[in-house]
């Protein structure tokens, strides 16, 4: 018993020390990062008041970016919509039917957190359950990908980024079709790696990549970035570096997009598996 | 006593608020962010028992964790520079030792001392965060250009400070 006590007391400040550390490790590893987005939503209300002040003064130095890029996409859907109404002016819509064949929903929503130069780097943005959110919804910003939802609580939700070593997104050259999987290397936060294109195919710098739609998450061709260089490693496929069109640096507004058809897609798939 | 709770209380909170707003901020090309509170593990006076060292390194720590959004991987580094501390303040000790009460500072022991004792421990404390931030040994060399830079980014602004401290700390004698 005095030996036990001998040694606690010499020891004490190693004992403390593991013990701290192992705390700091169970934390590291039980959340693993994000997964258990319950926590982070905890610590949230002790975050929040800062992180939205700060935002919200942030959100002024950027406002002139933002109005550009609205006035842009502005033009762009009156543009849309122009062609549209001349399309359909010959036939007989039900004028109630106002979601006609709408496969996607969009919401917008602002940024309350963001970061781009960990590993694992992820943002938040102000809407959460209460504006009808939940988990793997994708997230677009200036209609180019930029994440996906990995969490949500009553009026937040926490969004993987595209750059986080754990994202993976199928992805195509928009110019023939071939499609692949994008992932972030954890190098550079504008450059992304595309992989799984068969060499036999042809790339060039500046293709534009877009999403493919087979996840039933981002909707069909919405941009992702342009080839910036390439790689023919001792495999047959290549290693394509992708220039993101989204600057996670600059993201301040960004659009959540829900499948309404994800439901009855999963279904089908785990129907046939 | 009193006094010096309240000063490093000041400090701490002071760390805190700059590293969450600012330095959090800063990034340059993707790769460094400077991480200057762990300026409070070094400040704390020399005869700071060692326990409590180690759990004010981990309370800062885990604070910068909540803010930051990374799950004990701060305070799992801040701790770990808390330890090594007094192993590093015995082994730069100058000559005649520290008289009681020292802190150490730019101030006191110069700048050779406090470049050298700050950059071993910011070494200890940025290595072992930016690989338990990637977990893993595979991308090594990108990881150690990241430690490096980011070291030397955080030992600049805590040398700056240290030295702001110092001017005017000389200016109210």
């Amino acid at each position: 018993m005095r030996n036990l006590l001998n040694f606690l007391e010499r020891y004490s400040n190693l004992i403390i020390f593991l013990l701290l550390e192992s705390v700091a490790f169970y934390l590291i590893t039980s959340r693993s990062y994000y997964h258990n987005t319950k926590a982070v939503n905890g610590m949230k209300w002790l975050t929040h008041g800062v992180e939205t002040g700060f935002g919200n003064v942030k959100g002024y130095f950027h406002l002139k970016t933002v109005n550009e890029n609205l006035a842009n996409e502005n033009t762009m859907l009156r543009n849309t919509v122009g062609r549209l109404l001349e399309n359909d002016s010959s036939s007989f819509f039900p004028v109630c039917d106002t979601v006609y064949q709408q496969t996607y929903l969009y919401t917008s929503a602002r940024l309350t957190g963001n970061s781009v130069n960990k590993q694992y780097n992820f943002f938040t943005i102000n809407r959460g359950t209460k504006s009808g959110l939940t988990p793997d919804m994708a997230v677009i910003a200036d209609g180019s990908a930029a994440g996906v939802i990995s969490g949500c609580s009553d009026n937040f939700s926490i969004v993987m980024s595209l750059i986080n070593l754990d994202f993976r997104l199928s992805a195509r050259i928009k110019s023939n079709g071939y499609f692949g999987s994008l992932a972030w290397d954890g190098k550079d936060y504008r450059v992304a790696i595309l992989s799984d294109i068969p060499q036999h195919v042809a790339v060039n710098i500046g293709d534009t990549i877009e999403t493919t739609g087979y996840s039933a998450i981002f909707p069909e061709g919405i941009a992702i970035g342009v080839v910036s260089g390439y790689e023919k490693p001792g495999s047959d496929f290549y290693t394509i570096k992708v220039l993101l069109k989204t600057d996670f640096r600059k993201l301040h507004y960004v659009d959540v997009v829900a499948n309404k058809r994800k439901l009855e897609f999963i279904e089908l798939e785990n129907e046939i598996q | 006593m009193i006094n010096s709770i309240l000063r490093f209380g000041l400090i701490f909170i002071l760390l805190v608020l700059f590293q969450i707003l600012l330095f959090n901020n800063i990034q340059f090309s993707g790769y460094v962010n400077p991480y200057v509170y762990i300026l409070f593990i070094l400040l704390l006076p020399v005869e700071t028992p060692a326990a409590l060292t180690l759990f004010l390194s981990f309370g800062i720590g885990i604070i910068i964790d909540l803010y930051s959004g990374s799950a004990g991987m701060h305070a799992f580094a801040s701790t770990l520079a808390g330890f090594v501390r007094p192993f590093v303040l015995r082994s730069v000790s100058p000559r005649d030792g520290y008289e009681p009460g020292a802190q150490p500072s730019m101030l006191s022991y110069g700048f050779r001392w406090f470049f050298l004792y700050s950059a071993v421990i910011t070494l200890i404390h940025h290595t072992a965060l930016f690989f338990i931030e990637t977990f893993s040994v595979i991308d090594f060399f990108s990881t150690f250009l990241r430690t490096g830079l980011s070291a030397a980014f955080s030992l600049t602004f805590i040398m700056i400070i240290e030295f702001y401290r110092k001017l005017t700390a000389q200016k109210s004698n």
